[in-house]
């Protein structure tokens, strides 16, 4: 079984030598990248590496509002150019592609947007040492059978998608598949490595089925309830389970097989702990914005098991930003958007911690009348940010919860 | 109980401009008969939990509605 990429929703079977005709096929280039489907999205990231051109990967449901915030621009055809070619020799095989690529041009830049601290998303650019840092390359990985489980435009997804590329892993689209979907295409592919969110797995539940090609199961964030672990040790029984620690700028940094991180060898110097917070250099986090200090206060505090060689346990992760089924949302944002609602007053928004999603969206709503309703505040986002982002929640309260300091709570319902 | 289930179910769906469902069966299932994600499966539980103080999804997640019938039952 080898392809380059398959996805039952929009009935893909990609093998490598059609992705190898396409890109000779290719003769006009967008540096905007903002479709739904998983392999034009794949397509031109293998573009752009290949002939040094940046990319710039917007979430396909994002609102026009938000695509303006962020580019300037809603509609990017008038980007399109025309690929020069005189100069490119084809890659003539899947072998020769994955060489080319391997040696991507470090001019190359790959841009993202992730959930800043302050208000909108913040733009995060990266080079190609930066974002394949942590591409791991063995014998071993070349079998592997990849289940992508991420929204191909963010980080995370963009990591397993360089892991599976650079080594010439097929690679199955799972994400925003039903669950009986996605488990037919575990055991129809004979799926190996899946790295999703917790609330990705937990989706999967109940299952009485077995999948014994699945190798290692790698999750992040929030930790597995034991009881599911223990669940998913039955479906999946071959599996070694990973937590990873991953960061919106820097995606992920240290992997562990439960909740204690150690530091791989050759990357100390890369890290250092200030008041039992985790700093991280900014070599790691390729450029986010325009002023990046040398060390990136991530926020998330940590207790150190063990000095030498490094290793540790978080106590306690960056609280403003909210997880929201693994994408992450700043409530920041989404206050300064709903208060353009010309009947709002005051917002607070906050998470409560949820079953399904680890995190919902709530908020309190200060309005100029009852004819503000929660539809109406829905329909009002709905054209402006995307669906996650939006309150799943809306009390109307007649002033604002807020803290001893006058600052609102967000952790608190 | 299950008129309120109804309610909530329809105050969800209608939230995301969803069609809203006339009654409801124990076989119906959630994702694909009554047409909810998990975004609306979230918000269901909030809802479900402020009017019956039970955490339907806390044990992995349920498929149809007579399975929340049954938590909501024990």
């Amino acid at each position: 079984m080898d392809f380059f990429f398959k996805d039952t929703e929009s009935c893909k079977h990609i093998k490598w030598s059609k992705l190898l005709d396409d890109i000779d096929d290719t003769l006009f280039y967008n540096k905007y990248c903002n479709s739904s489907d998983y392999y034009i999205v794949f397509r031109q990231i293998v573009v752009s590496m290949l002939f040094g051109k940046e990319i710039i990967l917007l979430d396909a449901d994002f609102t026009e509002n938000e695509l303006l915030k962020l580019t300037g621009f809603s509609v990017f055809e008038d980007f399109n150019e025309t690929l020069d070619k005189s100069n490119f020799l084809m890659p003539s095989s899947k072998e020769s592609l994955i060489e080319r690529l391997k040696s991507t041009n470090n001019n190359w830049k790959i841009i993202l947007f992730t959930s800043g601290t302050t208000g909108i998303p913040k733009e995060v650019v990266h080079n190609f040492e930066s974002i394949s840092r942590f591409v791991k390359f063995s014998k071993i990985k070349t079998i592997c059978i990849w289940g992508f489980a991420y929204n191909p435009t963010h980080m995370a997804g963009i990591q397993v998608f360089l892991q599976a590329l650079l080594n010439g892993n097929p690679i199955v689209r799972l994400f925003g598949l039903t669950s009986a979907k996605i488990l037919n295409e575990i055991e129809f592919n004979k799926i190996t490595h899946i790295s999703a969110t917790p609330t990705f797995y937990r989706l999967l539940l109940p299952c009485e089925r077995k999948f014994e090609s699945m190798q290692r199961i790698t999750s992040g964030g929030e930790k597995f309830n034991e009881r599911i672990k223990e669940q998913f040790l039955m479906i999946f029984p071959n599996a070694i389970f990973n937590n990873i620690y991953a960061s919106t700028e820097a995606g992920a940094l240290f992997a562990s097989h439960n909740d204690l991180f150690s530091l791989e060898f050759g990357f100390e110097h890369l890290i250092r702990i200030e008041n039992n917070e985790l700093l991280i250099h900014n070599s790691l986090m390729g450029k986010a914005g325009s002023k990046v200090q040398e060390w990136y206060k991530t926020g998330d505090l940590i207790e150190v098991v063990c000095d030498k060689p490094l290793s540790f346990r978080f106590i306690s992760r960056n609280s403003d930003i909210i997880n929201v089924g693994g994408y992450k949302v700043n409530p920041i944002e989404v206050e300064e958007i709903i208060l353009t609602h010309p009947g709002i007053i005051n917002v607070r928004v906050f998470s409560k911690s949820n079953s399904v999603l680890g995190n919902v969206i709530c908020c309190e709503v200060l309005r100029e009348n009852t004819s503000v309703d929660e539809l109406s505040i829905r329909v009002f986002l709905q054209s402006k940010i995307q669906e996650f982002k939006i309150p799943r929640i809306i009390h109307f309260v007649s002033e604002l919860t807020t803290t001893r300091t006058g600052k609102i709570k967000r952790n608190y319902i | 109980m299950e008129n309120k289930m109804l309610e909530i179910i329809n105050l969800v769906l209608d939230n995301r401009i969803k069609v809203k469902i006339e009654n409801l069966t124990p076989e119906m299932h959630l994702r694909n008969d009554i047409g909810l994600d998990s975004l609306d499966l979230a918000e269901l539980t909030v809802r479900i939990e402020a009017e019956f103080d039970v955490d339907v999804f806390e044990d992995g997640i349920v498929y149809t509605v007579g399975e929340i019938f049954e938590k909501l039952n024990r």
